[in-house]
């Protein structure tokens, strides 16, 4: 049959530039309302009643759900960079749909001319898809050498040493802590970021691995953040500290253990300690109990007993007199531990577990017949800890190998409500994600031989800096190319474009002051003009990459002072995703609806690939 | 926000118009500066006007009741009322919400923090300033309170003092008498309050080294007596419906009396066999095994001289049977909330095996038995061996809707008698404590240096202005305890509270001079006073001198009102943050 016909039977949505163009203007209207620094909060009610507050991009417009594939692409699209970064997400949406602004207004006004084009808008369409292609791969090939040349020079390397600025002598540098302000402020507000940075840097002074990478600490706490934090709602946030140890979030199911009993031995059980009569399927024969063969069904029950007895006398002997388990016990083991002065905490998370393996350096117990002291882990304390409504377990690890270069500590996070403290949760994960791609910035270029340029660390004012840098960058470089070559005309188009595309986001955060937008721009041209006039600057950055500190004058320092700081890294990861979004949204041309399996005819159809449609849709 | 209303409302249709396009299912609601929004402002006033109704020892009852006929509860206080009021409103419930956990971990002070952070988003509103610099001024002038608040010489805090119990019955009676729905006469509110403090005082153990854990008051309310028939007990009362026989045991006389206390259901029944299938010889029956084995333990229980035989589930009526025919006194399905307060009080151990022999240890002892009867029930009240920390509260009250509202009057007493323990102190109450509040932001902000400006980015106009709304909100509390139409004033001296009757006249108001809100001030005809909410001049409110012979008449918990505040400026804050609401409502 014919294909025009067959996709008839399917309700088809041609997409055009303009429809993508409004879907992400709409995005971008959400979004901005949390963006820059009047930003605010988006309050949630999900479906389920539970309120959720949020600044952050990707958690808004995941919350958003919506159903349209385009906005689900973008959506995605979006997750995926804020997974890998942990920031940028609203820019990410601010700069696609300042892109595709551009992309529409140049596609209008010279579309492709063409007769193979049936109308004036898939003219535009097949323009605006050229454009942008033609943007990413300019973008692919030369923007880091371009962020290198012309953003990297103002920035400061951060040092992992020092995190914060208390413990430095010079207290103008900035450090991690200034970073994670400026990051924090964007997304806990301004009332709260200096009380969040300031603990994170706690945390991470905390669990410092000595002699590793600063990514391993960072890795470790993104894993283990859920074991790691205790919300509780009904406090003022500044009630927020951390604590000694690590907080189990469950209470002792028998007594507490004893305040002057120490150092505590522990164990950690994953499975029942008093056997099961029967597993399911097995069937036991009941008889008198009189005959040997025959047993009575209360032999078998203290056979249970006593194997329980065995193995609690096994444990008493090792001294141990707390039990972790991840499961529930029966009420005998509740009963005899107590009598045998241990106190047991039933089922404790898998997460919570395994952290306490590592930190106490003790394996599990598998099967409870083999208890060895190899599963004995030495607490300095185990006692109960009351945090809000709960009561928890807190306790605190004996030294061992791996206590000497970290202190373990776990963080008490305060709020008015649940919606609040996930907040915080949720912007600390993704602060220890942010740091992680300022470490390790991943090259942006798509060539794989060419290395990184981004030295670790490297970080810039906030408040528009790098795209202003950038955005000037990019006008020198389009007047550059088109004087020295004058046979590709497309790329100085395309610098130009990309950079009037910049401008949008620090548009986005002067919205409320434009006088301020003039000044920063004022400034930063004043500097680039002074920067070309002295000699380049290689020397400065040498020197500075060998002693790892900033000692010497770098021009870095005369932006830093005052504001935010955001690392370049995130910025340029940011502006290659959004523009690879882009690229692909306008790659799509239409969207097939296709039906669900419940209706028979289509039950085939859901089967076979997107290309059969056409010759089986009609049976 | 700079957005002019014909823009806002093209760009709302326009997402209007995207969202029904992109969202198949239902449209989420969104609403964009819910501030600005005439329904969210009609319910944030509505929600204000009613909990101001509620608030003080003369607030205005509220009868809740449900559509299907449910029954109905009078009420004043927010951990009722506020988990009544459902709205579909997300922005209303975040407010509600955070209210509510602070009553949860406090108790007290639930509708002050409601009004205040109420009035202060209100108050933030009218101003006029940008929200992000209403927030930034908040922030800064709650920073203000809690320093002043944490001084030694704060002009509104009292010391608590524990060796006399006069101020922790003054803080006791303000809490009950607060709660208008308790329905309680003068004597009958301090006799409820002595009582509270005595089974404070009860909990917390006297002689005991190390770690002080404290004990626990249960209460157990009995309905149809008179409030003053209320008292407390030493020791664990419960419930003991078969008493008879019990007085002539001579067993009784032995003292003390060992306790033993089952864990474990010993109705016969096994609960940890597994999913497995059993095949049973024919013939054999498997519950009169298990009941021999039960009689088997019972024999040595009552061989090891227990008197008194407890099981948190049930007992299987033949062995009931069996220990009450040698004198032991049975008690069954006591359930787990009093197996803790029992074994703190016995000193024994749960046992929940049954075929190991009872340790010696596992046994607990009382060391006298008493019956007890109260109205209809009939209860053994256990007397602790040695010093214990567990007494038992009877709450009496004419009907059940008052005896309800008396319980957790009484439960949020208890509790904030605990947290006295942490911070021993207490803020002047009666309205006094938010117009000497208001009085020294007042001052302290006009005095404020440049330095502080700049670090706030605003000016010294933004500053008064936020400062301004800050402090109406704060007297507008104070004002809120009013109902009568009266009037509320503040002296220009000590910023204490003062009412003035509706039905006095400008003339006689000399006459009606009578004392300030918490008690502590005599009005004097040389006083100069202020009308709340009014430009009265700015001065430093001075402390009081100290004049041990007065005694304040009404007192707030310093920890309570201290939480309740910060709890409620940051709830504003966050009311005032929020730009956008989305409501999924699949």
């Amino acid at each position: 049959m014919c294909a025009v016909q067959s996709v008839g039977m399917l309700p088809v949505e041609h997409l055009h530039l303009e429809h993508v163009l409004q879907t992400v203007c709409v995005l971008e209207s959400v979004v901005c309302r949390s963006f820059g620094p009047e930003g605010g909060q988006v309050l949630f009610t999900q479906d389920t009643g539970q309120a959720m507050l949020s600044r952050s991009g990707a958690r808004i417009l995941t919350a958003l759900r919506l159903e349209h594939p385009l906005a689900r692409m973008v959506v995605e699209c979006v997750l995926k960079h804020s997974t890998e970064t942990g920031d940028g997400s609203k820019t990410f949406i601010i700069l696609m749909a300042s892109l595709l602004r551009i992309i529409h207004t140049t596609a209008c006004r010279e579309p492709h001319v063409s007769r193979t084009h049936t109308s004036k808008a898939a003219a535009e369409t097949a323009s605006a898809r050229h454009l942008a292609d033609k943007m990413l791969a300019f973008a692919s090939e030369e923007l880091d050498d371009l962020i290198a040349a012309a953003v990297v020079p103002y920035g400061c390397c951060l040092s992992w040493e020092e995190l914060s600025a208390k413990s430095q002598a010079h207290s103008n540098n900035p450090c991690v802590q200034n970073l994670l302000a400026s990051f924090f402020q964007s997304r806990v507000g301004p009332t709260h970021c200096d009380l969040m940075s300031n603990l994170t840097c706690e945390l991470l002074t905390n669990w410092k691995f000595k002699n590793d990478s600063p990514s391993s600490s960072l890795h470790f706490i993104r894993d283990n953040l859920a074991a790691l934090h205790t919300p509780v709602s009904g406090f003022p946030i500044s009630f927020s500290r951390l604590v000694e140890g690590q907080v189990i979030h469950r209470d002792f199911a028998a007594p507490c253990p004893r305040a002057d009993l120490q150092p505590v031995k522990a164990v950690v059980l994953t499975g029942y300690l008093q056997p099961k009569l029967l597993r399911a399927g097995e069937v036991l024969e009941l008889g008198r109990g009189e005959q040997s063969e025959e047993r009575n069904i209360m032999d078998f029950s203290a056979w249970g007993e006593r194997s329980l007895e065995c193995v609690l006398a096994n444990l008493q002997s090792l001294g141990v007199s707390v039990l972790l388990s991840a499961v529930k016990q029966s009420a005998a083991v509740l009963a005899l531990a107590t009598q045998a002065e241990m106190s047991i905490v039933e089922c404790v998370s898998e997460d919570e577990l395994s952290l306490f393996q590592r930190l106490s350096g003790a394996t599990p117990v598998r099967d409870c017949r083999v208890i060895e002291p190899e599963h004995v882990a030495t607490l300095t304390f185990c006692r109960p800890i009351l945090l809000g409504a709960h009561r928890y377990v807190h306790v605190a690890f004996h030294d061992t190998e791996e206590k000497i270069t970290v202190k373990p500590c776990s963080l008490v996070l305060c709020g008015l409500g649940e919606g609040q403290t996930d907040q915080f949760a949720c912007a600390l994960k993704d602060a220890m994600r942010m740091l992680l791609s300022t470490w390790d910035p991943i090259g942006i270029t798509a060539a794989p031989f060419k290395q990184c340029v981004l030295e670790p660390g490297c970080v810039l004012p906030a408040g528009g800096t790098f795209e202003l840098l950038l955005n000037n960058a990019l006008l020198q470089h389009g007047s550059s190319c088109s004087i020295s070559d004058h046979t590709n005309k497309g790329v100085p188009a395309v610098s130009q474009l990309l950079a009037k595309a910049l401008l949008s986001v620090p548009r986005q955060i002067y919205y409320h002051s434009p006088r301020r937008l003039l000044q920063t721009q004022t400034r930063l041209l004043s500097l680039t003009k002074n920067h070309l006039s002295i000699a380049h600057n290689k020397i400065l950055t040498q020197s500075h990459r060998e002693d790892g500190t900033l000692t010497e004058p770098c021009r870095g320092e005369v932006l830093m002072s005052g504001s935010g700081l955001e690392s370049v890294s995130c910025k340029s990861q940011v502006l290659l995703a959004a523009l690879q979004c882009v690229s692909s949204l306008l790659r799509v041309d239409a969207v097939l609806r296709t039906h669900t399996a419940l209706h028979t005819q289509s039950h085939r159809r859901t089967n076979i690939s997107w290309a059969g449609t056409e010759d089986e849709a009609e049976d | 926000m700079a957005m002019s209303i014909n823009k806002r409302l093209s760009w709302r249709q326009s997402v209007e118009k995207v969202m029904s396009r992109l969202v198949q299912k239902s449209p989420s609601l969104c609403t964009d500066l819910p501030l600005d929004n005439s329904d969210i402002c009609t319910k944030l006033y509505l929600l204000r006007q009613l909990l101001k109704s509620c608030f003080g020892p003369t607030g205005r009852l509220k009868q809740v009741h449900n559509n299907i006929g449910g029954h109905v509860i009078t009420t004043s206080s927010s951990s009722v009322l506020l988990p009544a009021i459902s709205s579909s409103q997300s922005f209303i419930n975040l407010i509600k919400t955070s209210i509510l956990n602070h009553v949860s971990r406090f108790s007290d002070c639930g509708l002050f923090a409601a009004i205040l952070c109420l009035s202060l988003i209100e108050q933030a509103k009218q101003s006029g300033l940008s929200f992000s610099v209403a927030i930034k001024l908040n922030k800064h002038l709650l920073g203000l309170c809690t320093g002043y608040l944490q001084q030694e010489d704060c002009g509104c805090k009292v010391k608590l003092d524990f060796c006399s119990s006069h101020n922790l019955i003054t803080l006791a009676r303000s809490i009950i008498s607060s709660k208008p729905a308790c329905v309680l006469t003068e004597s009958e509110a301090l006799h409820i309050s002595k009582l509270a403090v005595h089974a404070f005082l009860l909990t917390v153990p006297c002689n005991r080294p190390g770690e002080v854990r404290l004990g626990k008051a249960v209460t157990v309310s009995v309905e149809g007596h008179p409030v003053l028939n209320s008292a407390v007990f030493p020791g664990l009362l419960v419930d003991a419906p078969d008493v008879s026989g019990i007085d002539e045991s001579e067993n009784m006389r032995s003292n003390p009396l060992r306790v033993v206390l089952f864990s474990a259901s010993l109705a016969g029944d096994l609960s940890e066999l597994g999913d497995g299938i059993f095949d049973v010889h024919p013939g054999v029956d498997t519950d009169l095994q298990i009941l021999d084995r039960l009689l088997e333990l019972v024999k040595q229980v009552v061989e090891d001289e227990v008197k008194l035989f407890v099981c948190q589930k049930v007992i299987h009526p033949v062995v009931q049977q069996h220990l009450k025919s040698r004198g032991v006194i049975v008690i069954e399905r006591l359930g787990n909330p009093l197996m803790e307060t029992l074994t703190q009080l016995t000193g024994a151990q749960p046992v929940a095996t049954l075929h190991t022999t009872i340790p010696a240890k596992a046994y607990g002892e009382v060391r006298d038995l008493s019956i007890i009867h109260f109205g209809s029930r009939t209860m053994l009240q256990l007397h602790p061996p040695g010093e214990s920390s567990i007494c038992t509260m009877i709450l009496c009250h004419r009907n059940e809707t008052m005896l309800g509202e008396l319980k957790v009057a009484f439960q949020k007493t208890e509790h904030v008698l605990r947290l006295t323990l942490r911070e021993p102190s207490a803020l002047l109450g009666g309205g006094c404590t938010e117009t000497h509040l208001a009085a020294y932001v007042r001052h302290k902000s006009i005095q404020e240096v440049p330095e502080t400006l700049s670090a706030l980015g605003c000016s010294q106009a933004e500053l008064l202005l936020g400062a301004g709304g800050f402090c109406r909100s704060l007297e507008s509390v104070a004002a809120a305890l009013e109902h009568d139409g009266g009037n509320s004033l503040m002296d220009l001296t000590h910023a204490h509270h003062w009412t003035h009757p509706a039905d006095v006249m400008r003339e006689h108001l000399d006459e009606s001079l009578g004392f300030c809100g918490c008690g502590l001030m005599e009005g004097s005809p040389e006083q100069r006073r202020a009308y709340l909410n009014t430009n009265y001049p700015q001065f430093s409110p001075a402390p009081l001198s100290r004049d041990t012979a007065v005694q304040p008449r009404v007192l707030d918990s310093f920890a309570a009102k201290f939480n309740a505040l910060q709890v409620a400026v940051e709830t504003a804050n966050l009311a005032l943050d929020v730009r956008y609401l989305v409501q999924d409502i699949n």
